[in-house]
């Protein structure tokens, strides 16, 4: 059975679980093609217009495996930690699929959902295996190798490593003569699609900075980071983001902060807006804020990356001036 | 210390009514104008939705005229109202505004949180007079929806159009100087004694449309663009799928038969949407197919631009009318909305409906859904 995995939305958290799964299962796995201005158009022309970026865009992976699949593979994350939740776009993801795209082939939806409790976790896999025709048994034993896969996975991602470069299998190693650190803040799916995010790190790669990105931040800091907000934050994405955020800003790693963000999401319009304010009120460090949608073009990313960067130089010459509120370039 | 709440159709009613009983001093924020929304947009982050603006408008509107403190409701996920005391919090206070602000969330696990911040409110009432208050202001909850729905029924029937508005319009003048949850009540009911004399057509049969969708869109009149009432001088009468008094119903008591009831219709949805993707939108799917079984005409669906959980709705949507047949128009609002624009899309869609009723159109165009 060939089993199809969109590269879109969680792909670039949980591939490598998925995959090993899968393949563990004895199914061949077919993952859609790296994202391309194909992609993106007939996701846009097979999802409702308010939708957001992301979500287009995992309509248009999917479109990409009809025909090359016979099954396509729809992960439905309600929550993925007891108490907390993810974008509701997500809960509801199946059935936006079924009801955007037509001559659809079967759809594997993996019901997963950690709200209440955590111990039940590998329930919706063993329901998976059910459909596909594998014994509960063979699931767990594939679904402890695939969870293997992933923790090898993280642990690289702590490292340093982005996922993209997992993914391309290059390794990247620290600058010997790394100008600084840039924080790179926003979803996964945005920043490794690299049509997406114009090959944001590379470009700052190249530009003489290392980047850090949330992936690299661990959990428990995360976690620590937002234990100070005054109302528990019930995202969990999110709060990745404003944990993140706010721990390369307390550990003074970096000399500036990019956040790209999708127009019209819900979840960013509150997390860069906190983030933006601490920044502001305590830390000041450069920062700008990139939105793109379907209509972005690549030469006013450009232009915004590099007015980022000459201000992060600008201050540099100047040792550590301290620009007063309200004069980062895309910040509020 | 002075309290002001932000703005969600009538429940200032209610508010003011607790308040007052209470012997808490309370600033009723000015109704929302353009100016409200003025100040909201530009004090709040572009990407926030609609509803968080306005919000914004209220309390500084609110503090302006003297308040201190904001009691808001909350909620714990996943729709973004769960954290707006959070964000806007933040924002007053880089505008140097240190208000108090009481989160409510409701109470659905921890109600010893719950009563804290309400000792914190209620300060040296006895815990009898607290809970009468309450039982009072959730009666003011329910006969004003009584008066809407009156009043949705006159609308779409009067002789004298606009007969309907200008009393709501006294009352709307006159409540303001009422005090206490009494006296806020009487008005309220002689009100709806006043609405039920205005004179309506008798041979009339008004085209019926169910509102679904956001929750503060649908209550909120200014921001729906008094959808209500553009649609009731069309001639029709319309039906809400969401009111506060339901909402008090569901989150605030124990009514356990309209728990059921509310079950048995989310039961509906089930073989297009079957948890709770957040906000309302579960309930979109489940009224749009009640309100077809009842037979109304059409179902209009309204949100707020970038709301997360009803752009689920929307896009399941189409496949409701496929298998049910009536038509379904969706209104996204924002800061942008223009009058003329949206009031033409309502009256296509009325047009639309009167023919299909008229028996002369079959196929509905796909093509009126969404924006
Ligand atoms: S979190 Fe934001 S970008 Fe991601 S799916 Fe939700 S709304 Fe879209």
């Amino acid at each position: 059975m060939k089993i199809g995995l969109p590269r879109a939305l969680l792909y670039y958290n949980y591939y490598p679980l998925w995959h090993a799964f899968f393949e563990e299962l004895g199914c061949q796995v077919v993952t859609s093609s790296t994202t391309s201005k194909s992609t993106l158009d007939r996701g846009v022309m097979n999802c409702v217009d308010d939708a957001c970026l992301p979500i287009k865009l995992f309509h248009g992976h999917v479109v990409d495996l009809i025909g090359r699949a016979d099954a396509v593979f729809i992960p439905r994350l309600v929550s993925i930690c007891p108490g907390e939740y993810i974008c509701p776009k997500f809960i509801g993801l199946p059935e936006m699929i079924k009801s955007s795209i037509k001559g659809l082939p079967e759809l594997l939806v993996l019901n997963y959902n950690a709200h209440r409790n955590h111990k039940d976790v590998h329930k919706p896999y063993i329901e998976l295996g059910k459909i596909i025709g594998v014994k509960p048994s063979k699931v767990m034993l594939a679904l402890q190798k695939a969870t293997e896969k992933q923790q090898a996975y993280e642990m690289l991602l702590r490292k340093g490593q982005t996922p993209l470069d997992i993914l391309k299998g290059r390794k990247y190693s620290k600058k010997e003569e790394c100008k600084g650190i840039i924080g790179l803040i926003g979803h996964p799916y945005l920043l490794y699609d690299e049509f997406i995010s114009m090959g944001i790190i590379s470009k700052l790669r190249n530009r003489g900075y290392d980047v850090l990105v949330p992936e690299n931040i661990e959990q428990s800091q995360i976690e620590m980071a937002c234990s100070q907000m005054p109302k528990k934050l019930f995202w969990s994405y999110g709060k990745k983001l404003l944990g993140s955020g706010l721990t390369m800003l307390e550990e003074k790693k970096v000399v500036g902060i990019v956040f790209l963000s999708s127009f019209g999401c819900g979840i960013d319009a509150f997390i860069v807006e906190l983030l933006q304010r601490y920044n502001h009120r305590q830390y000041r460090i450069p920062s700008a804020l990139i939105t793109v949608d379907e209509h972005s073009g690549q030469a006013g990313f450009d232009t915004r990356l590099e007015a980022f960067i000459d201000m992060v130089e600008w201050r540099d010459e100047r040792e550590g001036y301290v620009p007063p509120y309200g004069t980062s370039i895309f910040g509020y | 210390m002075k309290v002001t709440f932000p703005h969600m159709g009538q429940v200032y009613l209610a508010i003011k009514g607790l308040l007052d009983d209470l012997g808490i001093e309370v600033v009723v924020p000015p109704p929302i104008t353009e100016k409200t929304l003025e100040i909201g947009t530009k004090l709040s982050p572009e990407m926030a939705c609609l509803p968080l603006k306005i919000n914004i408008g209220n309390y500084v509107e609110s503090i302006q005229k003297g308040a201190d403190t904001i009691i808001i409701a909350g909620s714990c996920g996943p729709c973004r109202f769960g954290y707006y005391g959070v964000v806007q919090k933040e924002i007053l206070k880089d505008l140097g505004y240190d208000v108090n602000m009481i989160i409510f969330d409701p109470p659905n696990s921890d109600y010893g949180v719950f009563i804290d911040k309400i000792k914190k409110l209620a300060g040296k009432n006895s815990w009898i007079s607290v809970a009468q208050a309450f039982k009072r202001a959730s009666a003011i909850v329910k006969e004003a929806d009584e008066m809407l729905d009156i009043a949705l029924k006159k609308r779409a029937r009067e002789i004298n159009k606009g007969d309907v508005d200008s009393r709501l319009n006294c009352f709307e003048q006159e409540v303001l100087s009422r005090h206490g949850n009494d006296e806020i009540l009487e008005t309220i009911r002689k009100y709806k004694e006043i609405l039920s004399q205005v004179e309506e057509k008798s041979d009339v049969l008004p085209l019926k449309i169910g509102l679904v969708g956001e929750i503060y869109t649908l209550i909120e009149p200014y921001v729906n663009l008094n959808v209500e009432k553009k649609l009731g001088y069309l001639g029709v009468e319309v039906y809400r799928s969401i009111t506060l008094y339901e909402w008090v119903k569901l989150h605030l008591s124990l009514d356990v038969k309209y728990r059921m009831r509310h079950k048995r219709i989310l039961r509906k949805a089930a073989p297009y949407l079957s948890l709770c993707v957040g906000g309302h939108a579960w309930q979109t799917i489940a009224n749009t197919i009640y309100y077809s079984e009842c037979g109304v005409d059409g179902v209009i669906q309204i949100m707020p631009f970038g709301c997360m959980p009803e752009i689920v709705a929307e896009s399941i949507l189409p496949r409701v009318y496929q298998d049910y047949g009536t038509p379904v128009m969706t209104l996204v609002v924002d800061e942008m909305t223009g009058e003329a624009g949206y009031f033409t899309r309502l009256e296509a869609f009325v047009d639309l409906l009167e023919q299909k009723r008229r028996g002369r159109v079959d196929g509905y165009k796909e093509g009126l859904f969404g924006n």
